[in-house]
């Protein structure tokens, strides 16, 4: 699709579903993106446990050889894919349109100003449990697109953490769809971890 | 570290992923286009790799590479050693030039001999210990045999050694600086088994050790240089098919299209 027509889908409802590593979505990527990274093996089964079935779905990867067999694989798997983002981001902003940031935050700097965050887990309820970031709450994964419509607004910045970055930055780009203004946390609890920062368990 | 080798039977050709699994960042080394590009933008993926550098050991002879057309895809430097007689725009490497992607290293060793260009790949995992891990030994050192020297595209200029000289040098580039490497260093060619990019006691086994090699590659067991360049010479197998054209592709001399046809 050319980006005149991505932004008409969108427009119309449908949502973008960046392919592409935390790392770059968060440097840039459409506004209303939702982040959930490709590989062959577990995309569909993610994006089934994620998404709605009758969303309708327009598919950016770069190289836009992973677009291409993510939209047939998510297709197989019964979405409704209306095509991939031709030209990648450089095609799109070339078109004249704007892309977004997420905004990121490391550990160090989370851990020095803890107090000054709302910060959010995306994990596995599991995983939250056995270690966490003290006063963290969760809004895991799977329960992301319900749990976003029904998340308060904590009245300080939103920081997202999984255990690296996967999880957390298709957490922050569901949130950011419905306007809130969250921080990705680079690094994740394997990096909070590393530095042998305190962990609320239980 | 995440490695993986990826081998193409049909020419006994092995290519290789070099990534750091916190980085999520990878080097692809030597890939050929019987597999093609997708295949290593689908394999780094799988990996949660992103592909940031194309790397090559030396510019081939018995297959085509994709090096350029991955390099391109994924919007990344196509590094091959600076002395390559390429007619094509890459990334100049030098000889002990350092690439890093999070803590894994990538070490350039010029190795001169299969070609003048040649280099092998020193890899380092920095998570574990500065101790070098592995060598991509391109068409330089083979398991349980050595690169061929006489690959000659009949150009002057690009073939700035003769047959007797780059054996020579093949010699002296594995002796003085892969044999100088700790013998616990795994060894991993470009070629295996049946490649016709070495000889006939090339082993099906698509890795081994400088210690092994050391103790028991036939080649390198000559007394010198001399009487490996007989030696490589007398156990060589038949020119690979196509050769000069496939070669000729991969300096950017001609197009694809023209690789299948007259002079085959």
């Amino acid at each position: 699709m050319t980006p005149e027509e991505v932004l008409k889908a969108q427009q119309e409802g449908a949502a973008v579903l960046d392919l592409r590593t935390p790392k770059r979505f968060a440097t840039e990527h459409l506004e209303g993106a939702i982040n959930l990274q490709f590989n062959r093996a577990d995309l569909v089964d993610r994006a089934e446990m994620v998404l709605p079935e009758d969303l309708k779905l327009v598919v950016h990867g770069e190289p836009e050889a992973i677009g291409k067999m993510a939209a047939k694989l998510l297709e197989e798997g019964g979405f409704t894919v209306l095509g991939h983002l031709e030209g990648g981001l450089k095609g799109w902003k070339e078109a004249g349109y704007n892309t977004v940031t997420l905004p990121t935050v490391d550990v160090d700097t989370l851990h020095e100003s803890l107090g000054e965050w709302a910060v959010v887990d995306a994990r596995d309820r599991f995983e939250f449990r056995y270690g966490r970031v003290p006063g963290s709450t969760i809004l895991s994964w799977t329960e992301a697109w319900e749990g976003a419509s029904d998340f308060q607004d904590p009245g300080k910045p939103v920081a997202v953490i999984c255990g690296d970055e996967v999880r957390s930055s298709l957490v922050a780009s569901i949130l950011a769809r419905l306007g809130h203004k969250p921080s990705l946390v680079m690094g994740g609890m394997v990096d909070w971890i590393d530095r042998d920062y305190e962990q609320e368990k239980g | 570290m995440i490695f993986k080798q990826f081998r193409y039977e049909p020419v006994n050709q092995a290519s290789y992923l070099i990534g750091c699994a916190r980085a999520k960042e990878c080097f692809i080394v030597d890939p050929i286009d019987d597999l093609g590009v997708d295949f290593y933008i689908m394999e780094a993926a799988d990996l949660n790799q992103t592909i940031v550098g194309v790397l090559e050991t030396h510019l081939h002879a018995d297959y085509v590479s994709c090096a350029r057309e991955l390099a391109e895809a994924n919007d990344c430097p196509h590094y091959v050693y600076k002395s390559a007689p390429a007619k094509y725009e890459f990334t100049p490497l030098e000889d002990g030039q350092v690439l890093q992607v999070g803590e894994v290293k990538v070490k350039a060793i010029h190795t001169p001999g299969h070609t003048p260009e040649h280099t092998c790949y020193l890899v380092i995992d920095g998570a574990r210990t500065d101790e070098p891990w592995a060598v991509l030994t391109g068409d330089s050192l083979f398991v349980g045999d050595v690169g061929r020297p006489d690959l000659l595209v009949g150009d002057q200029a690009l073939d700035v050694m003769g047959e007797e000289e780059r054996a020579q040098t093949q010699y002296r580039s594995i002796k003085e600086k892969l044999f100088t490497l700790p013998d616990h260093v795994e060894v991993f060619p470009n070629h295996y088994g049946g490649s016709a990019c070495g000889g006939v006691n090339m082993s099906g086994k698509a890795s081994s050790t400088i210690y092994f090699e050391k103790k028991f590659n036939l080649a390198l067991a000559q007394p010198d240089a001399e009487a490996f360049g007989k030696f490589v010479k007398e156990t060589a197998k038949p020119l690979p098919d196509n050769y000069g054209r496939i070669k000729s592709y991969n300096l950017g001399l001609i197009e694809k299209e023209e690789i299948a046809e007259a002079g085959v």
